[in-house]
Formats: structure tokens, C-alpha cells, sequence
């Protein structure tokens, strides 16, 4: 049988207007204009481009079923929040129905309604009630979310004295625990540390196993892939695909990664989120005497060359370079915050390199991620999911050293075996004898 | 079972989130100050003094044989309730633009907080009024029993203006300074500082037409001169204010479907 719907987009279409805002000015002017028989168009060039409007979404059909983790990719601009918000009811289509059965509670930012100068525990109970739980339905479940989010110490202190970590992870928990039949959840993982983050994927994870449904947006494809079975592709405002995780993720990444090789500047800009206050300008791989390549023999020394630009200085920004792989996760993660000859204030272009020295990987395609933050590594300043992709092949053997290894096309790249694991690490099998007498 | 309707939250969860709010908006409000909440005494205190100085002794405005204090102070308190609620309301959708556009929840509680939270320094100023009451040896007479009338049209009334003002300042930010300018002539055009006795026959309309004369001049009838109100001017104001509450009721759930969209 098949499982009840949850949400369902019945043709939607929303427009925003850019542009400056009204004033009562306008207002009463375009009313004067009307009626001297002026028309719009003329009050518009007199006055500035008031009505100039976008299509976030053009008639958009969307059938979820409950129990659903629904993954949301595409690039900036591409609708993906404004649907979240039309569940949530934040906002509302100019053309079309938003149909949604059951509790909805969005995680468009963690915390979102909290204030400073209450404790905790005041908060808890501000926020829950946002969420529509009366007091009594948040005591029950006060407990769960003061052990889920780990603030038991500090729960009788005002959150000013949080960390934006603790911020983040005790407005998870009451999202979590309002009893939602819908959650929407909006890039809130790219803060908070690494266990908060595993813990709230884990958490994710169990309400779908439970029969809720999850609406996830996220520019990590490995995290969707982890807890979704379904993939939205989103794409100016349309749905460009709708299905399987697995397939619309291969598919996605393919065209991520065809656009790098086509027009590298653009694509270098359309899927990046993040702040913005320092952003990387380039990224560029070479072997160890400074050649780019983007084929690297196992246990040769690889590295990544990247220049940043800061419009504005920025006190010690981390950051991060990570080699992906695209099935089945990061390899490794390294960071500047462990670098001592780090400057403190960075502002203008610079370069910072990273060598890996003889990386034991196995034949295989990687990714590269990079991302900025700061200090404290939970506000991204740049994020870069799809950095360059490369190749790894076969260590060079001595009788191979001769072969040139052809340039660029890390496709038909020979020597690449998939094999299982990542990496190569010495080992040894030993049969033991077993101890039982014939 | 899909719908294309927004959320109900039940009663109770509504009202203690207004609580919440309003608890969360007392607290920024207060905290960290040393004289916390006695500072909503201060406001209609200051302005007791200033008009018993200059519409007293200065102007000979007269006072009905009450002492001029407990006349002014009587309708400063539900005034400032008043103005105060409007001032902090209008803008609040605007302060609150980071929940407003981030999660679904009935709006009106927004500004309905607002107005929650000077209800509070309403009661903390009626204290200090009872004081004054003592100082001055004017007793509460059976008259008084109407005064509970008179605060259900200011809630009423105050309410209708604030989320009328509070919706239309998202859509035009020109509404705050319109409504600060027009909060100043307001107040002199009450009868707050003198009596509608005092007014000229012919101005009389314009004060009709304006439910803070009656609501002022309630109070006043019934706890300081312990006599019946003007029940025809009653009447029409307490009609105005129920018109004025529900227009704006109307209104402001027509509008708050848009306020995400352009905060």
C-alpha cells in the first residue's frame, strides 16, 4: 500500500519583489499617477524599480509521502528555501496550494526565537512554545531535550553566556522533541561541532525510521546521502529531477563536476554557501615540484595551492581542506587552527598551501572540500563542496616510472581500480591454526 | 489528511506563548538596570509633576475640586498604557523580523506582547496610584465598580491601534514616525491634562469621535469623583472601539500572510 501523503505542491508558484521597498510615498503617488491616466511603467523609471519581482519558484508539483527523508540540492537561488518556507507556512505561494498534513516545525535556524538575557530553561520553554507545545507537553519532554543537547550545567544560566555552539545545539533538541510530524531542515548541520553534528544526523535518522518525514536542504551530499532516500534537484525556481538519493546524487555531482571543467570560474561560484566575508579566489592542485595535475600516482606527494580573498580583514580565519570521497565520505579533514605561523589578521589575497606528504590512498576519483570559518569553526565563511576533483593511481613501481602519465583526463585514467577502502595500510593475514582435534 | 490552511496551535499553547513573549519582552526590557520595573512608574510620575507645575499652577487649569495630581495621575496611567503599547507595538513585527521569517506561529501575538507587557507597568503605576489615593484621602466609592469597564475598552482599543499600526509599518517604515508624531498631538487632544468640561462646545465632536476622551474621563468619573460616567459619549466610544478592534483584526490576519515576504 502506498503510504499517506504528508506535503503536496499543487502547481506553486511564488514571486518575490526586489528591489527597494515602498513607502507611502509610492504609495499615494502611483494613486496620483492612476488617476491622471498615467501608466506604471512611467512611475517606475520616475521612481526607481519598485515592482521588479523574481520567480523563486514557477509552478511547482511535489508529492511527498510520509516517512520520506527528502534531501533538497541545487544552487544558490534555486527555490529551495522559499519551498521550506511554504511548508512552514513562513510564507505563502502567489499562485497554487501548499497542502501539509500534520506538525510542521522548521529548523530554518537553530534558535531562531530565543532570547539572550533568559536562561535555558526559559528558553526552552519560549522556544517550545513557538513550536506550539504548551507548558506542561514541554516539561514531559524537558529532560530529553536537556540531556539531548547536553546543557544540563548551564541550564539556569542567560544564553548570552552560551557558546554559539551550545546555542545551536539546545535549539536542535527543541525542534527535535515538539513532536513534529515535518521537519524542515535548512543547512543548520554546517555549524556545531562534529559530534553535534553526527548526533543530530542520528537524531534525523530515527524520526524517518519513525514514520516523519524530513525535508533537509544541504550542500553536503554525503550527509543527504546518509539519511535520505529520496532526492529533490532543484534548479531556477523548477524541479530539474525527483528521486532515488542515489541516482539524482551521481547525476548532480556528474554536472557539478562537468561545469568545473567547462567554465571553471562560474561553477567555481554556483555551489558555494557561507558567509561571505573571506572567500577562496582559486584552487589549484600540483605534484610536489609545482606542476598542476590532476592525476596523482599513490604515495606521491600532492598539493593543494589555494588563494583567498578577504574584502574586509578578518581576525584568524581557519581553514579547512578536506579529500572527499564521493561514496563514501571525507578521507581526511586538516585545518590551519593546528598551524602555529598562521597571521592573525588576514585582509586582501593571499595563498595558503597544503602539502600531503605521500598519502597512502587507494586508486580512486576524490574530491576536494574547502571551507573558511572562524576561529571557533562554527560560522563558514566560504564553503566549497565541490573543490576539484582528481585521480589517484597506482603507486609507480619501478618498471612503470617510464610511462608518462597522461595529462587532464582523470576519466579514462587507466590505472584507477575501484576497489574497496580508501587506503592503502601495510597488513598482514596470518592463518591461525584452529584448535580442534580430528 | 492534507491541508492548505495554516496550523492551529491549541488555546493553551497560544496563550502561554503570548505569556512567553511577553515575559521574554519584560525581561530585555528590565534586566541589567538597577531600578528594573519601578522605571514604569517613572514615566507617569515625571509627567504628574510637569502638568501639576505648568497646567496647575501655571495655566489654573481646573481640576474639578480633586487635587490636580490624582486627576492628572489617574489619566496618565491608562495614557501612557496606551502610548506606550502603540509606540513598542508598531514596531515590533519589524524587531521580531528573525522569528517573523523563520518560523510559523500566529502573528498577532507579536504585537498582542507587546501590549501584554505594559499591562504590566500599567498595575505597577496603578500601585503607586493607590498610594496617592491615601496621601490625599480620596476614598474609592461605589462608582468605582464601573472603572473594570473602562480598562476593557483601553485593552480593547489599545490592541485594535497597535496591530493596525504594527502590521502596516512592515509594509511602510514611514508608519513609525507618523505614528510617534501622532502620539504627542494625541495626548493633548485627550483630556488628559484638563477636563472635557473644559473644552469649547463647538471642539466637543472631535472629542467624541476619540474613545481615549471617554476611556479617561471614565477612569476619572468613576475612581476620583465617584459619579456615573457620560453615558452617551460611553456608548459611542465603546461602539467606535469594538469597530476599531475588529477592523483591525481583520486586517492585520489578511496582511500577516505577506509579512515574511517583505520584512
Amino acid at each position: 500500500m502506498k503510504s499517506p501523503l504528508a506535503i503536496q505542491l499543487d502547481h506553486v508558484t511564488k514571486r518575490y519583489r526586489v528591489g527597494r521597498s515602498r513607502t507611502l510615498v509610492d504609495l499615494i503617488s502611483s494613486k496620483f499617477d492612476g488617476l491622471r491616466g498615467k501608466r506604471d511603467e512611467m512611475h517606475i523609471e520616475e521612481r526607481g524599480r519598485i515592482d521588479a519581482t523574481i520567480w523563486a519558484l514557477r509552478d511547482v508539483c511535489l508529492e511527498v509521502p510520509e516517512g520520506t527523508g527528502l534531501g533538497i540540492i541545487g544552487r544558490n537561488g534555486a527555490g529551495k528555501t522559499t519551498l521550506l518556507k511554504l511548508v512552514s507556512r513562513v510564507t505563502w505561494p502567489t499562485r497554487g496550494a501548499v497542502r501539509v498534513g500534520g506538525h510542521v516545525v522548521s529548523l530554518i535556524e537553530l534558535g531562531a526565537g530565543f532570547h539572550p538575557e533568559l536562561t535555558g530553561r526559559e528558553n526552552v520553554f519560549l522556544g517550545a512554545g513557538l513550536f506550539g507545545l504548551t507548558r506542561r507537553e514541554t516539561e514531559r519532554r524537558f529532560d530529553e531535550i536537556v540531556h539531548f543537547a547536553d546543557v544540563a550545567r548551564l541550564i539556569d544560566t542567560p544564553m548570552k553566556r552560551y557558546s554559539s555552539g551550545l546555542y545551536a545545539r539546545l535549539g536542535f533538541a527543541v525542534a527535535i522533541f515538539s513532536d513534529p510530524d515535518i521537519v524542515l531542515v535548512d543547512e543548520v548541520l554546517a555549524v556545531g561541532d562534529a559530534p553535534f553534528r553526527r548526533r543530530a544526523v542520528e537524531a534525523l535518522g530515527r524520526l524517518i525510521a519513525g514514520g516523519k518525514t524530513v525535508l533537509f536542504i544541504s550542500h553536503d551530499l554525503w550527509n543527504i546521502r546518509r539519511l535520505c532516500t529520496d532526492i529533490l534537484w532543484m534548479e531556477e525556481g523548477s524541479v530539474r529531477a525527483y528521486g532515488p538519493a542515489s541516482e539524482i546524487a551521481e547525476r548532480y555531482m556528474d554536472e557539478i563536476n562537468l561545469d568545473v571543467l567547462a567554465n571553471p570560474d562560474a561553477a567555481f561560484q554556483s555551489s558555494r554557501s557561507g558567509t561571505g566575508e573571506i572567500r577562496y579566489a582559486s584552487v589549484e592542485l600540483t605534484d610536489s615540484a609545482g606542476r598542476p595535475t590532476r592525476l596523482v600516482p599513490s604515495e606521491e606527494t600532492l598539493v593543494v595551492r589555494a588563494t583567498y580573498r578577504a574584502d574586509r580583514p578578518v581576525t584568524r580565519p581557519v581553514f579547512q581542506i578536506a579529500i572527499v570521497d564521493v561514496d563514501t565520505g571525507v578521507v581526511v579533514t586538516t585545518a590551519t587552527s593546528s598551524a602555529a605561523d598562521m597571521p592573525g589578521v588576514v585582509a586582501g589575497t593571499g595563498t595558503i598551501e597544503c602539502r600531503f606528504a605521500h598519502p597512502p590512498l587507494r586508486p580512486r576519483q576524490y574530491v576536494l572540500r574547502l571551507l573558511i570559518t572562524d576561529t571557533r569553526q562554527l560560522t563558514p565563511y566560504d564553503v566549497l563542496i565541490a573543490g576539484p576533483r582528481f585521480a589517484v593511481t597506482r603507486p609507480r613501481s619501478p618498471a612503470n616510472t617510464a610511462t608518462a602519465v597522461n595529462a587532464g583526463d582523470i576519466e579514462s585514467a587507466k590505472d584507477i581500480s575501484e576497489e574497496d577502502g580508501l587506503v592503502f595500510l601495510p597488513y598482514e593475514f596470518v592463518h591461525c591454526t584452529a584448535a580442534v582435534k580430528v | 489528511m492534507l491541508t492548505d490552511r495554516a496550523e492551529r496551535i491549541s488555546p493553551a499553547a497560544y496563550f502561554e506563548l503570548l505569556m512567553n513573549l511577553t515575559k521574554r519582552e519584560v525581561r530585555g526590557r528590565y534586566s541589567q538596570s538597577l531600578f528594573g520595573i519601578g522605571w514604569a512608574i517613572a514615566q507617569p510620575l515625571a509627567a504628574m509633576i510637569v502638568f501639576t507645575i505648568v497646567f496647575s499652577r501655571l495655566g489654573r487649569i481646573p481640576s474639578g475640586g480633586a487635587p490636580y495630581p490624582i486627576f492628572a495621575y489617574v489619566a496618565l496611567v491608562p495614557w501612557f498604557f496606551f502610548s506606550s503599547s502603540v509606540n513598542s507595538g508598531t514596531v515590533s513585527l519589524v524587531t521580531y523580523r528573525d522569528i517573523v521569517t523563520k518560523t510559523y506561529f500566529p502573528r498577532e501575538i507579536v504585537p498582542l506582547a507587546q501590549v501584554c507587557s505594559r499591562l504590566i507597568d500599567f498595575f505597577v503605576a496603578a500601585a503607586l496610584f493607590v498610594l496617592l489615593m491615601t496621601y490625599y484621602r480620596v476614598g474609592l466609592g461605589p462608582w468605582g465598580l464601573l472603572a473594570p469597564a473602562f480598562f476593557v475598552l483601553l485593552i480593547l482599543f489599545t490592541v485594535g491601534v497597535t496591530l493596525f499600526t504594527s502590521a502596516l509599518n512592515v509594509f511602510y517604515r514611514d508608519v513609525n514616525p507618523v505614528v510617534q508624531i501622532a502620539l504627542q498631538l494625541w495626548l493633548y487632544l485627550t483630556p488628559v491634562a484638563y477636563p472635557l468640561s473644559a473644552v469649547p462646545e463647538r471642539f466637543r465632536p472631535l472629542f467624541v469621535l476619540n474613545p481615549l476622551s471617554s476611556i479617561v474621563e471614565g477612569f476619572r468619573s468613576s475612581i476620583v469623583f465617584d459619579r456615573a460616567p457620560d453615558w452617551s459619549l460611553a456608548a459611542t466610544s465603546g461602539g467606535l472601539v469594538v469597530a476599531v478592534f475588529v477592523a483591525a483584526f481583520v486586517t492585520f490576519k489578511r496582511m500577516d500572510k505577506y509579512f515574511a515576504d517583505v520584512i
